[in-house]
């Protein structure tokens, strides 16, 4: 884990990125939430980073659900 | 001159507070406990007074051998005191508002912490702050991160009980109110959470 790569989805607001959250654990998807790195900004100061490799299912459950989201950027 | 301390049974802070008076006395220390937390809170003292310790265990009982360093070697007089930036988290949610919030905002500034270019030596968590450090609590991976990155981690044992979460500990050392205050009037700087 510790070279793990790792992106972050940015949300428009914190009750998305909360919402999205739940989502994810529910379905098992590991994600941590961490503030927006300084390199990026966002309207909202969190964001969930997860593993790089699981980025087509991260999109798909956001998709699923309809929680918008602000873009996924490597970090 | 030599004092004996029979700690068995008794719950904490006793068992340091009647250590602590025994150290007072005698330059030779024995004393009896019963549990892991008395025993490492017992040598925390002792060693903080400037007194060898040589635990021997025997069935449920651990036995403790307090002796006095010879003068002018004492750790606080060899060793020059160096910096200690405390954090005191009071409560598992930062500030006063609506509780995801806080939490949210909790969990953010612990990862951060990690990435710091500057750390605090000792993390202390009391009262909710101890559910922090037990299971089901989102930042102790950080926390663990922290801790190998030689942050102290000290807990409220008084919290943790009273939260009813003291078999629940996943990271850091259980510590009594000695401890937390001797570290927040020996700190240079404390920030409070």
């Amino acid at each position: 884990m510790e070279t793990a790569e790792y992106s972050v989805v940015l949300f428009y607001s914190t009750s998305n990125a909360l919402q999205a959250e739940k989502l994810f654990k529910k379905t098992g998807v590991a994600i941590k939430l961490i503030p927006v790195p300084r390199q990026l900004s966002s309207d909202c100061g969190i964001c969930l980073r997860f593993d790089r490799p699981d980025e087509p299912s991260v999109k798909a459950i956001l998709e699923k659900k309809q929680i918008e989201i602000q873009g996924i950027h490597p970090i | 001159m030599s004092e004996n301390v029979d700690a068995r049974g008794l719950a904490c802070p006793q068992p340091v507070v009647l250590t602590k008076k025994a150290l007072e006395k005698a330059d030779e220390v024995f004393v009896i406990v019963d549990n892991e937390t008395a025993k490492q809170n017992v040598s925390r003292l002792a060693d903080s007074r400037g007194f060898q310790v040589s635990v021997e265990k025997k069935g449920e009982a651990t036995y403790l051998h307090l002796t006095r360093k010879v003068s002018g070697l004492e750790k606080s007089s060899v060793t020059p005191a160096t910096k200690s930036d405390v954090l005191l988290i009071s409560s598992n949610t930062i500030g006063r508002g609506d509780d995801i919030l806080g939490n949210t905002l909790m969990r953010s500034f612990m990862h951060t912490l990690t990435e710091a270019e500057t750390r605090p030596s000792r993390i202390i968590f009391m009262n909710s702050g101890v559910k922090l450090v037990a299971r089901d609590s989102e930042v102790i991976g950080d926390l663990r991160a922290l801790e190998k990155q030689g942050v102290e981690i000290l807990a409220c044992g008084t919290c943790l009980g009273y939260y009813n979460l003291k078999e629940a500990v996943e990271v850091g050392r259980v510590s009594n109110m000695y401890d937390i205050t001797a570290a927040l009037l020996d700190a240079d700087k404390i920030i409070s959470l």
